[in-house]
């Protein structure tokens, strides 16, 4: 600050409070007087520009003509123009048709990007790399299938598979050596005991007789040591046997529901998202 | 400096015990700060109790801050420069007696509601209704009481870090009362009179306005009683005081649009609150230029004067604040600055660099001068100086980059048309400026922890802690 506002210089109000509090009549400094005159031209001037008076039913519009619905409405227009050329291809377009138009398949999984962020990857993982409990999407180890079509449908209509509990069937020991068998079919070995239950307890049925496991069922391989649910223990293993998945009547049961996004999502995003899944490594 | 006639003339134990409790909520109020701040980390540390997630304490660290020890800072400074400038005592010291039982009794209401999840759900004022008239009753009794003091003064006129406090006192009544209107459904729950876009708009003009005539108007009082005290000058202009006093009192009220840019808000009351939002930088500039220039041709007392030091950094951090804080209104900046860390930071310019440093700086002034005594360590003073002057620094420059880089990731499109980034990369993207966040808000706490140890030190040594004992008519 300048010397010419050395308030030793200037006079005081000639009010003294509380001992030595006192107060200069200086001016306020010049530069600050000029920029609050400039704060109340800037206020005017807003005003005329920007809708800001309110009147009786709505306000004045501002010279501008800006309004914030406007704005966003340009918004929107400029990224649409963007996105039309593609999106109007890929409307009247199957999910395979996309996939096999390269310049698509790219917007594609581009635009499905933070889709997927938002709505898959909470449960299954960013990238689709899985998370206890939620299957990875970005192998070619598939519950259901790899193929486009039976992706869309799984997100379309979401997954809900079905084992039933063999805890009254069984008895502990039973429950056991079943058990063991599957955690050594999947290292490529067997335990003979659980062998036998697996055939005389009807498991080949969904499972497969070599244990290979059924898409059509949405039942797991169980030889490829990939789990679905984790940690691959004999304790965990017993568990899902005796309270089964998705069993009904059966409280404790393992759940295991992917939700159907056909209501949540309009049937080209589920599109994309299945290209997008498809993309990720493992389609077939 | 004081005799025992002052002491007698005045009541400064009343002072003495709204001082003691504002530097405990300081430290308290920061400590649940720096603790959600880790939890924004390091979510693990709710430890899965719904009483200790973020919801939960956040609400609780706000009112601490603003209510508890805020609150308390202005009831101690209005209570003890209202009596020095006017020359008498307290109308009533039953009153005042009054006012800090019940003010603490909201805390201690608040403590407990909070975490148990009562709330309006209104920001800055979460309590609920039975809490809300409390609150209005106790007010008012401490406006009165002040009000009252002012009617019997000796002096002529009234100095004018009154017209602060009385400007603060009329307007949070009316603010407080109108936003907090509401039917109460049961003892702690209620539903507001106003609904929808009329419910955000009356919330966001009580919520701007506790910011600019309780943590503004209020804390100018404190500047204007405290900084020409401890630097012994006459305050530099009585013209430009009057001058940003009424531009301040008149544009502060029609702030509050600007935090609804972009919703449902008609776009007038939005353009109305940026344009005046603008327009109060440099009346909010004469009050930092008028306190600064107080100290002309007394710098040199900076080298020297540790709580001059407190008083003269919280007047820059005033003016970057107020400076940052119109140009976030304007709806080019908001559209990029809403909704992110950027508030945040903003926020704690103001919090932590005006509010928290006048606060401190005003009470190391005043506890040597109540126990009539030197404080226990000016090198602590010193030391808690840096360590909130250093802990500010680090916790806003991280808000401001995870801020404007939240704002950029949000609204950033690639070739094709599409978000570039998913909401959880930016969640991801954030994590290293909330580590640092909580870095800074650490230090700052540090450096109340000393304040606390410094005043009770201080405390000790003149044998005199406030006991209730010495003050009969305080029950």
């Amino acid at each position: 600050m300048n010397d010419k506002n050395n308030p030793a210089q200037s006079p005081d109000t000639g009010h003294v409070w509380d001992g030595n509090l006192r107060e200069l009549t200086n001016q306020p400094p010049r530069w600050w007087m000029i920029t609050l005159y400039l704060s109340g031209i800037f206020m005017v001037v807003y005003f005329i520009l920007y809708p800001s008076i309110p009147l009786v039913n709505d306000s004045t519009e501002g010279v501008l003509g800006w309004t914030q619905m406007k704005r966003m409405q340009e918004s929107v227009e400029k990224i649409q123009a963007i996105r039309a050329p593609y999106e109007n291809k890929i409307k009247d377009l199957s999910a395979a048709a996309i996939l096999a138009d390269q310049d698509l398949s790219t917007y594609t999984v581009r635009s499905a990007k933070v889709l997927f962020g938002d709505r898959c990857s909470p449960c299954h993982g960013g990238g689709g790399a899985g998370n206890p409990g939620y299957p990875v999407l970005a192998d070619d180890n598939w519950l259901y299938g790899g193929s486009i079509e039976t992706i869309q449908q799984s997100i379309s209509n979401g997954r809900a598979g079905m084992m039933p509990a063999f805890g009254a069937m069984m008895n502990e020991q039973q429950l056991s050596d079943l058990a063991q068998h599957v955690l050594a079919m999947a290292k490529g070995e067997e335990h003979a005991p659980g062998k036998e239950l697996f055939t005389s307890m009807g498991c080949g049925g969904c499972h497969g007789a070599q244990g290979e496991g059924m898409q059509m069922m949405g039942a797991p391989n169980l030889t490829d040591a990939i789990w679905r649910f984790v940690p691959a223990n004999e304790e965990s293993v017993k568990y899902t046997i005796a309270h089964g998945v998705n069993a009904s009547g059966v409280e404790q049961t393992r759940q295991a529901r992917m939700p159907s996004f056909q209501d949540q999502l309009s049937e080209t995003d589920i599109k994309k998202l299945a290209v997008y899944v498809y993309k990720l490594g493992g389609g077939q | 400096m004081e005799t025992t006639l002052t002491e007698q003339k005045y009541n400064f134990e009343i002072v003495k015990w709204f001082s003691v409790v504002s530097v405990v909520y300081f430290l308290v109020g920061t400590l649940v700060g720096v603790y959600i701040a880790a939890e924004l980390a390091w979510p693990a540390l709710n430890l899965n109790i719904a009483e200790l997630t973020f919801g939960r304490l956040r609400p609780l660290h706000t009112n601490a801050v603003i209510f508890a020890f805020g609150g308390c800072v202005l009831m101690a400074t209005a209570f003890y420069s209202v009596q020095r400038t006017c020359g008498v005592r307290l109308w009533s010291d039953k009153l005042a007696w009054f006012v800090f039982w019940g003010w603490n009794l909201i805390i201690v209401l608040a403590v407990i509601t909070l975490p148990l999840g009562l709330t309006q759900g209104k920001e800055y004022a979460e309590l609920e209704w039975p809490i809300d008239i409390l609150i209005a009753v106790v007010w008012l009794a401490f406006s009165f009481n002040f009000i009252m003091t002012l009617a019997n003064r000796k002096s002529s006129h009234i100095y004018v870090s009154n017209w602060f406090y009385l400007a603060m006192m009329v307007m949070i009544t009316y603010l407080h009362v109108v936003n907090s209107l509401a039917i109460p459904v049961g003892l702690f729950k209620s539903y507001s009179i106003f609904s929808s876009v009329q419910d955000a708009m009356i919330q966001w003009w009580w919520g701007h306005n506790a910011v600019g005539f309780y943590l503004t108007a209020g804390f100018l009082g404190i500047m204007y009683y405290f900084v020409p005290k401890q630097a012994d000058r006459p305050i530099f202009s009585y013209r430009l005081s009057v001058l940003h006093f009424w531009a301040l009192t008149f544009g502060y009220v029609w702030l509050g649009s600007h935090h609804l840019q972009y919703t449902a808000l008609p776009d007038w009351a939005g353009s109305l609150g940026a344009a005046i939002s603008f327009a109060m930088i440099v009346p909010s500039w004469g009050g930092a230029v008028n306190g600064m220039m107080t100290l002309s041709g007394a710098w040199d007392k900076l080298r020297s004067d540790y709580v001059l030091r407190f008083l003269i950094m919280s007047l820059a951090f005033y003016a970057m604040s107020t400076f940052e804080g119109p140009v976030m209104s304007l709806k080019v900046v908001n559209a990029l600055s809403h909704y992110t860390d950027w508030t945040i930071g903003h926020v704690h310019s103001g919090a932590l660099g005006w509010v928290g440093m006048i606060a401190a700086g005003a009470l190391y002034h005043l506890v040597p001068r109540l126990w009539n005594t030197e404080m226990h360590s000016s090198k602590l003073v010193n030391m808690h100086f840096w360590l909130a002057t250093i802990g500010i620094v680090i916790y806003i420059v991280a808000m401001w980059i995870s801020g404007i880089m939240q704002g950029l990731m949000w609204r950033d499109y690639d070739e094709f048309g599409t978000l570039s980034y998913t909401f959880a990369e930016s969640v991801a993207a954030m994590h290293p400026y909330y580590v640092l966040r909580t870095v800074g808000g650490f230090i700052y706490t540090v450096g109340v922890a000393v304040m606390l140890y410094n005043v009770v030190m201080t405390i000790r040594q003149a044998g005199s802690i406030p006991s209730g004992a010495a003050e009969p008519a305080k029950a």
